[in-house]
């Protein structure tokens, strides 16, 4: 009865609280101030600013960390028995699970899912463990029984590489993959799609996850099947206060006003993520972009055409998929020049394009 | 790899450094990498005897027997020892819940397996087909008769899917076992993304081959033809059945439905809401192919009431809880879940917590074994053992020390003695609560108290006194005692039947059981005698009224009785020394492993950072915020006060006043324009920190807060205004 109740009163201060601020923003005229009244800083100087922030407190984290470090041996029990392990708490838990991974699973293999990037392509991820498992499977068994079928990579589908997954079987039950998901609550892998794909890899019993999650509404991603069948989790409450320094790469700051252009090191993490025709295609536009400086932008049919005539597309469809995927993320904005025609434009100054079209030919 | 030597060693450099190396800055911008391999030396053998362990110090201890490990380890008990108790003992728990689910649902299996032979003999007797005939895409017979697909709704009587999924597993299977052909689909193979196909190919490659990527019934059904295939129906369970999309599961009912003659299909359907469920979701076409009949599961109260009989009330491995967490359970699956799955999981995690947490755990395995002597495993206590089982709470308040030592292996004994009395008494009380329709959760949960408060209600006042007690408003013993009075003979009669069952292989109480049936008979001779024809009514009246009297005497023997088992025998395992080796106790831990709570925790991470960091700088703070606390913190606390909408301006504002120190604070407040900030940055000596850090860390204050979810970003109708999405509670 008392837990009841306990709920009930959490449940009454949260809506309590809900209202008493609602109520506050009602009743006393909100402040008309605006951020323009700040002097604000060059946007370049204030990126430069914020990338080196000395850490408050850098011991007290450091030692909270080692703290952590005694229940590393603990951690692997539960991983063993079978469980997942999702972080939470404030601060970045990046360093803390791949200090964990490679300290305390050294007989595991371990893949790393940095799901805090804008883009993360989940059947490339599923492929690779695919075949680290099926690796490990071979290593093991002395005499050769996986068929010659089963080692036939890649399969066509993410359903086929899980099948894969499930059909591979090893009595020995401590031969599992360790696959640590950073931000498994993070932009790239918070549709339902990747959170099923995920759930089913969590739970093959050659696979055990370890995730963190940074993001106050995070449950909400999961129904109970995913929670309780699959996944398995086992919370650990464990605030880093580490700042989230790659994590926060691709957030806007709130007070660089053209926030909105993209720098041309966040362009070029998500464009090493496509393809490599999507890539070409994108080096036609650039190219063209950069030496025709007083245009608009390039007409959406003369990059076809470019694109045809070097075999980068087939036919339109491919190209206004790749075009999407630019659009998505902000690579390329659309905008009608003086004759009407469509033109597209990367939004990066000439010499940030320069120094993305160099990183990307590395 | 040993985590003891780490963290002995101090870090070289600071953590965050050596955390995100150079070599490892290019892995943080791919999408995923593989850390590294499974080391080849250290490989875990497939045999589960070399016993292995993880985190041996030095090599040296590693070729020691693991007994001798066991005492060397020095509060590290993670071996793989421990492991491989632990899954003994859960794999017992395990397969005793699957066989008491199993029994549960035999009889509905069973129910469906006959239904299925019937009709699958009566499709058969309308003849069979050749080859040739069955495979031609123009249906065979044009009677409406045969184009009936026939249909089981399986109601699950659970709104929440995740029990029964595991019970349409075990259907397949009990199916197949029977010869039937068995492929399973969920709603996600009823999307309307991939249409009828998707659904098709799924049952293709789930009947005919893996690898198959058509979506043809005339593979089926020549696949039904091959190999004496035909000999067997074919049956197709679909278990989240609200779930699916209607359009697309129509479209298959409808498609099977024209074959039905030439592949007899049995479909299944799991039904969780009503069974006018497939009305709500089929169309009327295909509705009319139905030809349906219904078969009901048993609840998930009544489920759980029979996991919780088998595992903590008949023999089983051993393990079990603590009144403290049995209750959290209790609420848990009342309030939180409903659901058994999550029960077990529960119960898992507390027996995980428990092997991790208790270092004599590792006797379990000897509760495990039938026929073995706990004696034997007194061999494992070694002197490090030995001390911290002589150090347990429940020994010292028994005041037993080392002298007694000897008696260890009859303390064991005790707690091993199954059937234990106290198992008897809950079950005993169970069986007078079902008449009205206690649970056995309930009263598990409430006999459990070690401080016996149940026992109040035996005061005759309590009895008929029923407004005293507000607390016990839901006591079941107090239930229990109250419905007892209403009871009529042949119930009174039964539940001393069951009693003398259940008590049988317990002397002791059975006695006294027995010392009812004079008492039983007695009112059994009262309540016949206004039967007889010829009885005038007076006399009816009066011998009603004995009937009365005897009811009332035998109703206070069997209070008598029930206050008499819990007096003497309900000795919760709480009480019994060494009852640290087979109970878990510790509630919080088990908790905040089940059920995190990002939304608060993370609030009050930042709320509370300083007593996280444990530094000195900011512990002694009380309510002012320093400038030395983490930036983040700042921001949140300052958010705190505004209201659901934040201004940008103001809140910067007040974030700059927190960290310029103190003595510029009068300046700064009353003048915010931008030529006397510089001049007062110009004149402040202690190193203010120069605007650009100020707003760089605001930034990354804010977006950090972000990143959480506590924060919503300035949208472009309120481009100076950020939302606060989270409210502590």
């Amino acid at each position: 009865m008392e837990d009841i109740d306990n709920i009930e009163e959490d449940e009454f201060g949260f809506s309590r609280n809900y209202f008493l601020a609602k109520e506050l923003g009602g009743s006393s005229k909100r402040s008309a101030r605006k951020l323009s009244d700040i002097n604000l800083v060059d946007e370049q100087e204030l990126r430069e600013t914020a990338f080196n922030i000395e850490t408050k407190h850098e011991k007290e984290i450091t030692e909270l960390l080692n703290d952590y470090k005694t229940m590393y041996p603990k951690w692997v029990f539960e991983l063993r028995c079978g469980f997942g392990l999702l972080m939470y708490g404030f601060g970045s838990k990046k360093g803390l699970l791949e200090d964990f991974a490679s300290s305390s699973l050294t007989e595991y293999s371990v893949v790393v899912i940095n799901g805090y990037l804008p883009s993360v392509n989940l059947k490339q991820v599923l492929l690779a463990i695919a075949e680290l498992l099926s690796e490990q499977l071979k290593s093991r068994r002395s005499s050769g029984s996986l068929s010659k079928g089963q080692e036939a990579f890649p399969p066509r589908s993410v359903d086929d590489i899980l099948s894969f997954l499930y059909g591979s079987q090893s009595e020995d039950k401590d031969c599992f993959i360790c696959v640590v998901v950073h931000n498994i609550d993070g932009p790239a892998l918070r549709d339902p799609e990747s959170q099923q794909t995920l759930a089913q890899l969590a739970s093959c019993s050659h696979i055990r996850i370890i995730a963190s999650i940074d993001h106050v509404n995070a449950l909400l991603l999961w129904e109970k099947k995913m929670v309780h069948k699959q996944f398995n989790w086992l919370w650990h409450h464990v605030p880093t206060f580490a700042p989230y320094k790659v994590e926060g790469v691709f957030f806007p700051l709130v007070l660089a006003q053209g926030s909105t252009a993209q720098t041309a090191k966040t362009a070029a993490i998500v464009l090493q993520s496509l393809t490599p025709n999507a890539q070409n295609v994108f080096k036609i536009l650039a190219d063209y972009q950069l030496s025709h400086p007083d245009e608009d932008g390039m007409p959406t049919e003369d990059l076809y055409s470019a694109s045809r005539e070097r075999f980068f597309v087939s036919s339109q469809v491919t190209l206004n998929s790749h075009l999407t995927e630019f659009k998505d993320h902000e690579l390329v904005k659309t905008k009608r020049n003086s004759d009407g025609q469509e033109c597209l434009n990367i939004p990066l100054s000439s010499d940030a394009l320069r120094q993305l079209l160099l990183d990307l030919s590395q | 790899m040993a985590p003891s030597t780490s963290v002995a060693d101090p870090q070289p450099s600071s953590t965050t450094d050596s955390f995100n190396s150079n070599a490892a800055a290019e892995n943080d911008i791919r999408p995923f990498f593989v850390l590294h391999k499974a080391s080849s030396g250290s490989k875990p053998t497939a045999t589960v005897k070399a016993k292995r362990r993880i985190e041996s110090p030095s090599p040296k201890l590693a070729k020691k027997s693991e007994i001798e490990s066991v005492e060397e380890e020095d509060g590290q008990f993670f071996s793989t020892l421990r492991l491989k108790v632990f899954e003994t003992v859960w794999s017992k728990i395990e397969n005793t819940i699957q066989d008491v689910l199993r029994d549960s649902n035999s009889k509905v299996f069973s129910g469906v397996h006959n239904w299925i032979c019937e009709s699958f003999e009566s499709v058969r007797s309308s003849g069979a087909l050749s080859l040739s005939e069955a495979v031609r895409s123009y249906p065979v017979l044009s009677q409406p008769s045969s184009k009936q697909l026939f249909t089981a709704l399986v109601l699950t009587r659970n709104l929440e899917m995740v029990d029964d999924l595991s019970t349409f597993e075990d259907l397949g299977l009990h199916l197949k076992s029977q010869g039937c052909h068995v492929a399973k689909l969920s709603s996600m193979d009823f999307s309307a993304k991939n249409g009828v196909g998707g659904c098709l190919r799924g049952l293709l490659r789930q009947f005919v081959m893996p690898t198959i990527d058509v979506a043809d019934v005339t593979v089926l059904a020549s696949w039904y033809r091959e190999n004496g295939n035909h000999k067997n129906p074919v049956v197709i369970i679909v278990d989240d059945t609200e779930r699916c999309s209607g359009s697309v599961l129509s479209d298959l009912i409808l498609i099977l439905s024209e074959w039905a003659v030439k592949v007899p299909i049995f479909l299944i359907m799991g039904v969780s809401t009503a069974h006018d469920a497939p009305r709500k979701i089929l169309s009327a076409n295909a509705l009319q192919r139905l030809c349906a009949s219904r078969f009901t599961l048993s609840s998930p109260a009544e489920r759980m009431d029979a996991v919780l009989e088998a595992v903590f009330l008949k023999p089983c491995s051993g393990f079990t809880v603590s009144h403290k967490v049995a209750l959290f359970m209790r609420s848990y699956f009342l309030c939180q879940d409903g659901t058994l799955t999550s029960f077990v999981k529960t119960l898992k995690i507390a027996c995980l917590q428990h092997f991790s947490l208790e270092p004599l755990s590792i006797m379990l395995e000897h509760f495990c074994q039938d026929n073995q002597l706990p004696g034997e495993g007194t061999g494992l206590l070694t002197e490090a053992t030995m001390k911290h089982a002589f150090d347990l709470p429940s020994v010292t308040r028994n005041k037993i020390t080392r002298s007694t030592c000897e008696m260890l292996p009859q303390f064991l004994l005790d707690l091993q003695r199954m059937p234990n009395p106290w198992s008897i008494v809950v079950l005993c009380i169970y069986e007078a609560g079902k008449f009205d329709k206690l649970r056995l959760l309930d009263i598990f949960c409430e006999t459990l108290d070690p401080e016996a408060r149940y026992l109040k209600y035996f005061a005759p006042s309590a009895i008929l006194n029923s407004q005293s007690h507000v607390s016990g408003r839901n006591s079941v013993i107090r239930r229990v005692l109250r419905k007892l009075r209403d009871l009529s003979p042949a119930q009174l009669s039964s539940l001393l039947k069951s009693w003398e069952s259940l008590t049988a292989e317990f002397s002791e109480i059975n006695e006294k059981v027995m010392e009812l049936h004079p008492f039983m008979r007695n009112v059994e001779a009262a309540g016949q005698r206004p039967g007889l024809p010829t009885s005038p009514k007076k006399h009816a009246s009066r011998s009603h009224s004995k009937l009365e009297k005897e009811l009332k005497a035998m109703t206070d023997k069997i209070s008598a009785v029930i206050e008499f088992m819990l007096r003497e025998y309900m000795k919760p395992v709480e009480t019994v020394p060494f009852n640290e080796i087979l109970c878990f106790k510790n509630v919080d831990k088990l908790q905040s492993a089940l059920l995190g709570d990002p939304r608060g925790r993370i609030q009050s991470d930042l709320l509370e950072s300083h007593s996280i960091l444990n530094c000195l700088c900011c512990s002694q703070r009380g309510t002012t915020l320093l400038p030395s606390m983490h930036d983040t913190s700042i921001l949140y606390a300052l958010a705190q006060e505004h209201a659901d909408v934040i201004n940008l301006h103001d809140w910067y504002q007040s974030f700059k006043t927190i960290l310029i120190p103190r003595n510029s604070k009068a300046k700064s407040k009353s003048k915010t324009t931008s030529k006397s900030k510089k001049r007062k940055e110009r004149c402040e000596e202690p190193e203010p920190p120069a605007e650009a850090s100020i707003q760089a860390r605001f930034c990354r204050a804010v977006m950090e807060l972000q990143i959480a979810g506590l924060i919503r970003m300035p949208s472009k109708r309120r481009p100076d205004f950020v939302q606060r999405v989270a409210f502590s509670s």
